[in-house]
């Protein structure tokens, strides 16, 4: 066996929320028993985002808010890679808020885990997007990630999780990462994540929390049921978890990702990474081409 | 320095029908096509450029357009010669006006014996040497829309100038077959139209014939097709961009070429993405590439010192424009020199190549994808909008000058004889051995933060400076392996000129000139302009007097770079700058150095 990086202690707060999702990840990873050489996690920049130190796994720590960037880059240079993006509210929903909308829009077969807080824990608790009115004196609105995933065009998969639920959370990854190897595009779960030092919101979170499939009408597939069930759910003051959109099988061909629909037309499904570039292999078809130039 | 707006066109007096019929030939040959954004100039000088090309001479076509899709005045130019150019000529033989306002710009850039030809459907001109064609409406009137005058222009040319027939079709129907049908079936009917219309005009026939060349191998692209080229017989496999003036044509064409090649392009949401998903590509072990220009390279920026502090292959062709902020995005500069030079908060290695030529901006592209990958850094090519935009002829591609180097990249099998595999592992030249993700039985860590061998974050100040010295020790140990410069002229001549990128053309001709007053120089084409390459450089000044550094910028970026490298022969430098938006030209150079060298030249 070579010797190469391993998984190193958790710099986290003991019982940050980003344990829980740390742990969910290395289950999902070895229920769907898929080689660590396989897989990429992509952190973003925070606390959460230095998940990919914590597992034996291959790791990129990208810059704040283009962790998405390039988890796309990468799976659509070698799609034969399980890719994972995993970051905090800061990272996605603030400067990084543009790559996460165009996630969607890409579509490439990825899973990207929002760890939301309500703070930005390594800065020492300044009000993140998604503060409410009055923490450290936000004046804003807090920002939802949920309902502007479900807004979009190709919502694909979209799930909440909850850190303090951790069965749910793992059977919620397990069904995203699965998603994402069938080749049906972005999944996206946002994760409650409480930040233990600065916004400990575990109690106040385990009390709203309510889980969406237990409620009459719940239907994954239906967008227009789902938007409604969420609307209402908020409005009682509760917070939706579970699996808020997840397209059935029968329909994936309707949103195909990127990268299936790209190596499709290649004749062996190859992608960048694995394609020959030495010049032999490809004299005749590289002439062809110069000779295209007039 | 002479500007083009001092010289005062003197027209030919009329000397009667019998000194009309005099035929001259043009071995040097110089078209100016004006007229409002829309009207197709550009495809006027496409067509001239692809007609004399097949003849066998030397081309270049350059444009000069506003950024808006229609409107305002816009005009393009095309230069055909016998000799080997790279740059616009100071004075046009011929002026094409689609309107008035194209007849006052053009006119004073005009020959003393020049033509106007002028649309008379639009205006008249009552200048002895203009001579009127209704092409708007000759070609709605016969085709239906007006804008076909532009093919009807080609066709008066191509007549008047005693084109060969079926050459002159044959560049409309390569021109137009992709698009094919009504549009190739009409622009033929325009061209025809153009034909008639100048047999029926004594005025304009049999004034000019243009010659013949022997360069009938030669091949007419821009350098973003050529870089576009280069990139992928490099073995460039995944493209990310974001449209921006004057970039956005490499990434259109690996549109078309790259998925044949088991590529992918990708137009991403904004400059941030482009850089991040290439950085994400090549990180996966795939020869990746993004083009930009200064707006875009000022975002580009954090991803290019990430790229640079993770040890990820970057390559990034900067197509520089006028600056600062949106500056003039279709005009002409070589001001993001320093920025290149410095990019990035923080240090770390970068080199910055300067193709001068299209063959270089392919065969420099391929060594921009071989640099990166072997020593896993950020390489930016440095381009300009003239070199970028402007089609000229050059000796087709050569594939056996080609080569890919993949550096120190491990195979499977290499890394099971491996004891330990560590991304970031300390090396003599600091280029540490990559093993693609995906490569069973290792893993990797890569990180922005400073790290230890293994990827890990470290705060370590010991580890620090290791990981400082391997990473910037780069561009020492490097040295030998970036592109040479070229050197042109007289050996042992005591006058110097420096340039790079586009302004190489003008320089040449410049010293053909000089040459034939009695001022012999040498050349040094400088083609890595980072790190510093003082080993090449150093000799080159040690033989001149003087060493002219021209460039299109306001502060001499270069000349700074090169005195600060080396400050012993700063004396010799002379800066030679222009900033006003277009290219140099030779005369006008020769001009301003001759001004230098025995003052005020009359």
């Amino acid at each position: 066996m070579v010797q190469s990086a391993k998984s190193i202690p958790s710099t986290w707060c003991p019982g940050c929320g980003d344990f829980g999702v740390l742990a969910a990840v290395k289950k999902a990873m070895a229920e769907l028993k898929i080689p660590t050489h396989e897989t990429v996690l992509v952190g973003g920049i925070g606390c959460s985002g230095g998940i990919h130190n914590f597992l034996e796994i291959n790791g990129i720590h990208a810059l704040h808010g283009r962790l998405l960037a390039q988890a796309v880059g990468i799976k659509l240079a070698n799609p034969k890679l399980t890719v994972i993006a995993a970051g905090g509210d800061g990272d996605g929903y603030a400067i990084g808020m543009g790559h996460f909308m165009h996630a969607f829009k890409k579509n490439a077969s990825i899973l990207y885990i929002l760890m939301m807080n309500e703070t930005y824990g390594l800065t020492k608790g300044q009000a993140a997007p998604t503060a409410p009115l009055g923490y450290e004196g936000n004046i804003e609105r807090p920002f939802d990630g949920i309902l502007t995933a479900l807004s979009q065009q190709v919502p694909n998969f979209v799930a909440r999780s909850f850190s303090g639920d951790p069965k749910g959370m793992t059977k919620i990854l397990l069904e995203a990462i699965q998603f994402n190897r069938e080749g049906r595009g972005f999944a996206f779960v946002e994760d409650l994540s409480p930040c233990v030092t600065y916004n400990d919101t575990y109690k106040a979170w385990r009390e709203k929390v309510l889980d969406l499939s237990t409620l009459p009408g719940y239907d994954p597939a239906d967008r227009k049921a789902i938007f409604r069930l969420y609307l209402e759910t908020i409005e009682k003051g509760r917070i939706p978890i579970g699996v808020m959109h997840r397209p059935p099988a029968a329909d994936a061909g309707a949103a195909p990702a990127p990268e299936s629909l790209e190596l499709k037309l290649l004749p062996d499904r190859t992608g960048p990474v694995a394609a020959e570039i030495g010049v032999a292999a490809n004299q005749a078809a590289y002439q062809k081409l110069l000779q295209t130039v007039a | 320095m002479t500007t083009p707006a001092a010289h005062t066109t003197a027209l030919p007096r009329d000397e009667g029908p019998a000194a009309r019929r005099r035929i001259k030939e043009l071995s040097d040959l110089a078209v100016l096509i004006g007229g409002q954004g829309g009207d197709g100039t550009l495809t006027v000088a496409d067509l001239l450029g692809r007609y004399f090309r097949k003849r066998g001479l030397h081309v270049y076509t350059s444009r000069n357009v506003l950024s808006r899709i229609r409107g305002g005045h816009a005009d393009s130019s095309i230069r055909a010669c016998r000799e080997p150019i790279a740059a616009i000529k100071s004075r046009n033989d011929l002026l094409v006006a689609f309107d008035a306002e194209s007849l006052e710009i053009g006119k004073p850039e005009l020959e003393p014996d020049g033509l106007i030809l002028y649309d008379s459907s639009v205006f008249h001109s009552d200048l002895p040497n203009a001579i009127g064609f209704p092409f708007a409406t000759l070609a709605g009137g016969k085709l239906g829309a007006p804008i076909y005058k532009n093919t009807t222009a080609y066709g008066v040319i191509s007549q008047m100038m005693g084109f060969d027939p079926v050459l002159t079709r044959s560049v409309i129907e390569e021109r137009f077959q992709r698009r094919g049908g009504e549009l190739l079936e009409k622009n033929l009917k325009a061209l025809e139209l153009g034909r008639e219309a100048a047999t029926q005009n004594p005025d304009a026939m049999g004034r000019w014939t243009v010659a013949e060349g022997s360069a009938t191998r030669h091949i007419l692209t821009t350098g973003n097709q050529a870089t576009a080229l280069g990139f992928v017989v490099g073995g460039g496999r995944f493209f990310a961009g974001y449209p921006i003036t004057p970039a956005t044509e490499i990434m259109e064409y690996l549109q078309r070429y790259l998925p044949a090649f088991h590529g992918v392009v990708r137009q991403a949401e904004d400059e941030l993405a482009a850089v991040n998903m290439v950085i994400g590509a090549s990180y996966a072990g795939a020869r990746s590439m993004t083009s930009t220009s200064g707006p875009g390279l000022a975002l580009m920026t954090e991803g290019i010192g990430h790229a640079g502090a993770a040890e990820v292959p970057l390559v990034v062709a900067d197509c520089q424009r006028v600056g600062p902020s949106t500056g003039e995005p279709t005009r002409h500069e070589q001001s993001d020199l320093l920025h290149l030079a410095h990019i990035g908060h923080g240090e770390f290695p970068r080199f910055i190549l300067a193709p001068g030529t299209v063959e270089d901006c392919f065969y420099l592209t391929v060594d921009a994808l071989n640099l990166a990958e072997k020593w896993r850094l950020p390489v930016l090519l440095l381009l300009d909008q003239a070199l970028c935009q402007n089609s000229v002829t050059s000796d087709p591609f050569d594939l056996g000058r080609v080569h890919v180097d993949r550096g120190r990249r491990l195979s499977p099998e290499d890394v099971q004889k491996l004891e330990s595999y560590r991304y970031y592992q300390f090396t003599p030249d600091g280029i540490s051995p990559y093993a693609p993700p995906g490569t069973p039985g290792v893993t990797s860590q890569v990180t922005g933060n400073e790290h230890d061998e293994f990827g890990h974050v470290s705060v370590n100040t010991a580890n620090r400076v290791r990981m400082m010295a391997k990473r910037m020790g780069k561009l020492e140990h490097a040295r030998d392996e970036l592109p040479l410069p070229h050197l042109y002229g007289e050996p042992g001549a005591k006058v110097g000129l420096i340039a790079y990128g586009s302004t190489t053309g003008a320089v040449r001709e410049a010293q053909e000139l000089l040459a034939l007053r009695g001022i012999p120089t040498r050349f040094f084409q400088s083609r890595t302009i980072f790190p510093v390459q003082t080993h090449t450089l150093e000799p080159f000044l040690k033989e001149v007097d003087v060493a002219f550094v021209v460039e299109c910028n306001y502060t001499g970026q270069y000349g700074q770079l090169i005195r600060e490298a080396l400050p012993q022969h700063h004396a010799k430098l002379r800066p030679i700058l222009k900033y006003d938006g277009l290219p140099f030209r030779g005369p006008d150079l020769a001009h301003r150095v001759e001004e230098v060298l025995h003052g005020p030249v009359r």
